[in-house]
């Protein structure tokens, strides 16, 4: 039960052998096999989340191993593989848990090299959770690494025509980010000797040793390091103006995949700056909550100003989550309770929702062969179902009271409106914003009269519908019943906060 | 049957649920029998309720539903007189709907989904009714704005129903971010979200003066979205696109109402600020007289209605801003049986011409329709004000509020109004019943189901008055021990002498031009052609929110394209040039084994640690 995060972040690898047997010929085998071996990654984060005690504060699950000693110096830097699990990372680990096979039942779209395509995916699954999951530096850097290396290929083979120009830009500025990462970790080794983020804790969170640092001039060192993370965090959520590889990404990587970097990978950022922004540097966080809640109100409006008038419904989705992302820096900005706790809602909110909606484009250009929106047109007449589905998406993107959605942005205003009441007047104007946006992109396509030439569209079959009516499920569930995930994260949170304060 | 009125809600939605499980597989008899049997119990169970609700803050029932540190948003109901008369006009007037809806509706190949949907809104509309909270409130509120945007885009194929249910969503939604500001604001200034915590917080006077007229004026924002009040009405006359059914349920009798009962709900936050009375009655009064004014010169029956649904919104708000309490939720209450009476029979009328709305068009269904015209007139006297009829009483207690608010110009324009009122109805009335048919082929049949709803309603429209005269009995059940004043005492002898005589002028002004045609509309049109085209095209409010706000709007987001993608990406082409031997890899990407890019993903993370460890060593 202890090893659980070792068990759930490993899990994929299994499938990654059996597929290594199968001959590349045998692409239904291979198709199974790639879904079938999400599955006990999704089993076992849903256990986790069963028996994470949300009457606990601090890291649950934790285990760590001896790794490596680094000798530098006459000293030897320990190194340790630990995981674990707490309130921030839960959440998300059960995302990515349902999210991940969902995509893989999306990938039954991909018609070409199956295999290479789901070892990469495993990959990727196995990345993901190690992000969340890890408990030291090291590990988490590897971790990260993996997923870039893996989405670069997925992103580079099997997207659409510009894919390779996509890779490059996404490979690049991720890398930047991972560069900038890189260096804030190895500075906190060199003032520290440990990535270890208990040990981390410990001393960033101890007054007496922090005033010790900021005497012998360790203070310029942290900014130093802060905003290198801080950079590096929010080039993957993406933060205004690093925005553009990943509108790239939305509009040329295949849409399972979009599925899982919208969903899960923007996440990587927001835990990011959570987890070594504000829970390590509460000092640093306070002083640019101003410069963050700014960058956040940027997000919201330019992303949606820019939503309004994309003619690829890609690219409303895309410029849709760059104002997403703004939200969660607005609850991060907040630097209290309701508006962190609406940042961890609005990862995982925005982490279905996309989903959901990434699921129909895949199933959408499936059957019409375009995403253009002015090339679409009262489908709801020949595909009810799916319309009906795009629609409630649609709904739940906006900010629909019941979905998602709305828990996150309540609390992530709400949050903002005790610290900095004007930006966030002017935030809620992005709520205006996004109906405008959503709803031009959903009555563009489904109401209205047919479009010429789609008369022969079908609606869903069944094994389409139902991945997207789980993802619903999740929505409506969130929203109906918020404290299902709003529980977990409960002390976790409370903790940062309260760091703050003192 | 109080303790567990939270159930009430909870029928409709199961019924919804039903409907959306049973498709397109149910026959429509099935569907409609779904959603009618479980809006009847709902309204049995209202009626249970209304008999027992106590006064004052009436009964509660809480769960948490989110907790947030030390805080625990709770979600659950709160019965107290207010909302049980709401509850029953909801499930009422929303039963008589679905009943009516089967002839109506016939034939519609999604005839279940719209039955679902109508069955979504009653659960919303009676969820919101019985809110504790303003967070459970704002819920239930968009929900009920989201099945109007469902139902006005029934019809999603009709390009007018597509744009109708976009301008209803995206209008209602700016007030509605001013409800939510509301929302916010008050939690942080009272410390709770509880209607009856904040409005404690309010009297105690623990909040600052200038904040309570900050958040009266936010909720008011709300209710003027919601309510087509003057600026954010247009789109109510749009939303006409939708089946008639729903015209009545939704954008005359319940929903549209909703603004007014928010402004009732928290109705001390308002007292306690001079500013929102003001605002509120000023609004009222000016959207009363502005689109009666409209309603004089249109054309499609529904638009006549709709304007007329706003302007007796205005009555209601005009009401409540001059501390007229009881008289706003008496007229919502009657206007809601006389409206929604005439909404259905206009259905009637619409259904017997096969879907003809013009009423230049129409013309001598008396005789063909004696049962339709009977219902429609006592609709029409109702809202006109001619006693015994409700509206009169109603009507009065309005005007009567202002004149004792010492509001005279508030009073002087509702009185104009209510002159506009009559004279616009009973042109309706004459140019579809009375005269000579003007319309090709010969009105159809109109099926016994969709006259007995319309009969319960006459009925109502016809009674409801006497609940409050003589006696004041509504005015005292619903103040009894809220410390809301009941009443304003007796009305002057010259004020009824006066509104009967004004609305019979109207009427009687109407009867000259459409019947006796001794006064020509053609002569008075002539003498101000301008004005004549500035009422026909709605003062140009839609035009000018185009110019003003759509197109600017547009304008920025097509520069910020190109500015995105040309200086925002720009900076990113100079970086990926700078960095342009990286690219070079993607040559290589191409040869096609996924082996090889294995590898080199091993051999790059290999590079990685290397350049870690080396990196530390220095």
């Amino acid at each position: 039960m202890e090893m659980l995060p070792s068990w759930i972040t490993w899990a994929p690898l299994l499938g990654v052998l059996v597929l290594l047997w199968i001959p590349r010929e045998r692409t239904a085998a291979i198709r199974w096999v790639g879904v079938l071996a999400t599955l006990p990654s999704l089993v076992l984060s849903l256990l986790l989340y069963v028996s994470f005690d949300t009457g606990k504060d601090g890291v649950q699950f934790a285990h760590s191993l001896h790794w490596f000693y680094l000798p530098v110096l006459g000293e030897k830097w320990d190194f340790q593989y630990s995981m674990g699990v707490d309130g921030l990372s839960m959440p998300l680990v059960a995302i990515t848990g349902v999210i991940v096979t969902l995509a893989a039942l999306a990938s039954l779209y991909i018609r070409q090299r199956q295999k290479g395509y789901f070892l990469l995916f495993l990959l990727l699954e196995v990345g993901m959770m190690g992000v969340f999951l890890a408990r030291n530096l090291f590990l988490f850097f590897l971790f990260f690494e993996i997923t870039l290396v893996a989405a670069f290929f997925l992103i580079g083979i099997w997207g659409y025509v510009n894919r390779e120009k996509t890779a490059i830009q996404f490979l690049l500025y991720n890398g930047l980010g991972s560069a900038c990462m890189l260096l804030a970790f190895m500075g906190l080794l060199i003032l520290f000797r440990s990535l270890e983020l208990s040990r981390l804790h410990e001393v960033m969170h101890h007054s007496g040793a922090l005033a010790q640092l900021s005497q012998s001039g360790g203070d310029t060192l942290l900014w130093g390091i802060f905003i290198a993370l801080v950079i590096a965090f929010g080039i993957k959520l993406p933060i205004f103006p690093f925005h553009t590889w990943m509108l790239r990404v939305h509009a040329e990587a295949p849409p399972a995949v979009v599925m899982i970097h919208s969903g899960v990978l923007l996440k990587m950022g927001a835990y990011g700056l959570i987890r070594f922004g504000v829970e390590l540097f509460p000092v640093q966080t306070q002083a640019a909550a101003g410069v963050l809640a700014w960058l956040g109100l940027v997000n919201i409006l330019y992303g949606a100003v820019l939503a309004f008038s994309q003619r690829d419904l890609k690219r409303v989705l895309a410029y849709s989550s760059v104002s997403h992302m703004g939200i969660i820096l607005l609850g991060i900005a907040s630097l209290n309770v309701y508006g962190l706790q609406g940042a961890v809602f609005q990862s995982v909110s925005h982490g279905f929702i996309s989903a959901l909606l990434f699921y129909f484009i895949a199933a959408l250009y499936e059957r019409t062969g375009t995403t253009q929106i002015d090339q679409l047109g009262g489908l709801a007449k020949q595909m009810p179902v799916l319309s009906g589905i795009f629609l409630a998406g649609g709904m739940a993107l906006l900010g629909l009271p019941g979905m998602s959605g709305f828990v996150s942005e309540f609390l992530a205003f709400l949050g903002l409106f005790e610290t900095r009441p004007w930006v966030a007047a002017t935030g809620t104007l992005g709520l205006i914003l996004a109906a405008v946006y959503t709803l031009r992109a959903v009555m563009q396509t489904t109401f209205g009269p047919l479009h010429a030439g789609r008369e022969r569209v079908k609606d869903s079959r069944w094994t389409e519908a139902v991945p997207m009516l789980v993802l619903l499920f999740f929505i409506v569930l969130i929203g109906v019943y918020p404290d299902v995930i709003g529980k977990p994260m409960q002390l976790t949170l409370q903790t940062i906060i309260s760091r703050m304060g003192g | 049957m109080l303790a567990n009125a939270w159930v009430i809600p909870l029928l409709p939605l199961a019924a919804f649920v039903l409907l959306l499980a049973g498709g397109r597989r149910w026959k429509e008899g099935v569907a409609a029998w779904v959603g009618s049997i479980a809006v009847l119990a709902a309204c049995v169970w209202s009626l249970g309720v209304l008999a027992v609700v106590p006064g004052g803050t009436g009964r509660k029932m809480e769960i948490p539903w989110l907790s947030l540190g030390d805080t625990v948003i709770t979600m659950g109901m709160e019965v107290n007189r207010l909302n049980a008369l709401m509850l029953l006009i909801v499930s009422l007037v929303s039963f008589l709907v679905h009943v009516y809806s089967r002839g109506y509706m016939r034939g519609d190949e999604r005839f279940s989904v719209f039955y679902a949907y109508l069955a979504l809104f009653t659960f919303s509309m009676l969820g919101l009714v019985i809110s504790p909270n303003l967070l459970q409130f704002y819920i239930f509120w968009e929900l009920v704005g989201v099945c109007s945007f469902l139902l006005i885009g029934y019809w999603y194929y009709k390009p007018e129903a597509k744009a109708a249910a976009k301008k209803a969503f995206i209008l209602t939604r700016i007030g509605d971010v001013g409800l939510f500001i509301a929302v916010i604001l008050a939690f942080w200034h009272t410390g709770t979200l509880e209607i009856s915590g904040v409005i404690q917080a309010v009297q105690d006077g623990k909040v600052e003066a200038g904040i309570v007229t900050l958040i009266a004026l936010l909720i008011f924002a709300g209710a003027v979205g919601k309510s087509g009040q003057f600026p954010l009405h247009t789109w109510l006359p749009d939303a006409m696109e939708g089946p008639t059914p729903v015209s009545a349920l939704i954008h005359a009798a319940t929903m549209v109402a909703a603004g007014v009962y928010l402004v009732a709900r928290t109705f001390p936050l308002f007292e306690a600020s001079p500013v929102a009375m003001d605002t509120v009655a000023y609004v009222g009064a000016f959207t009363a007289l502005f689109a009666a004014s409209i309603g004089l010169v249109q054309n499609d029956i529904k638009r006549v209605l709709a304007y007329s649904t706003v302007s007796q919104l205005g009555y209601m708000m005009l009401a409540l801003g001059s501390a007229g309490y009881t008289a706003g939720v008496f007229h919502l209450m009657t206007h809601a049986f006389f409206k929604a009476l005439l909404f259905l029979g206009a259905g009637a009328v619409i259904v017997a011409l096969h879907h003809e709305q013009d009423i230049r068009r129409m013309g001598g269904l008396w005789n063909r329709h004696k049962g339709a015209g009977v219902l429609f007139l006592i609709g029409c006297l109702a809202i006109s004000g001619i006693p015994p009829f409700s509206g009169f009483f109603s009507k009065e207690e309005v005007l009567l509020s202002a004149w004792q608010d010492g509001r005279w110009g508030v009073f002087a324009v509702g009185v104009l109004a209510s002159f506009f009122t009559a004279f616009y109805m009973f042109r309706l009335f004459f140019l579809v019943f009375a005269g000579e048919y003007r319309g090709k082929g010969q009105p159809g049949p109109v099926s016994s189901g969709m006259m007995w709803p319309m009969g319960v309603l006459a009925a109502l429209a016809l009674l409801a008055g006497f609940a409050e005269f003589p006696g004041g009995w509504l005015s005292h059940w619903l103040t009894e021990e809220t410390g809301i004043p009941a009443g304003h005492g007796s009305a002057p002898v010259w004020l009824p002498l006066l509104t009967v005589s004004i609305a019979a002028a109207g009427i009687a002004l109407a009867w000259g031009m459409y019947v006796k045609q001794s006064v020509s509309p053609e002569q008075w049109r002539a003498r101000a052609p301008w004005g004549y085209r500035v009422l026909l095209h709605k003062y140009y409010v839609d035009e000018g929110y185009a110019a003003v706000i759509a197109l600017p709007y547009k304008g920025l987001s097509i520069f910020l394209r190109g500015f995105d993608r040309y200086v925002v990406e720009g900076l990113v082409r100079l970086a990926t040039a700078a960095v342009q031997t990286a690219a070079r890899v993607s040559t290589r990407l191409q040869n096609g084994q996924v082996q090889t890019y294995a590898l080199i993903s091993v051999i790059g993370l290999v590079l990685l640690m290397i350049g870690l460890a080396a990196g530390r060593l220095f």
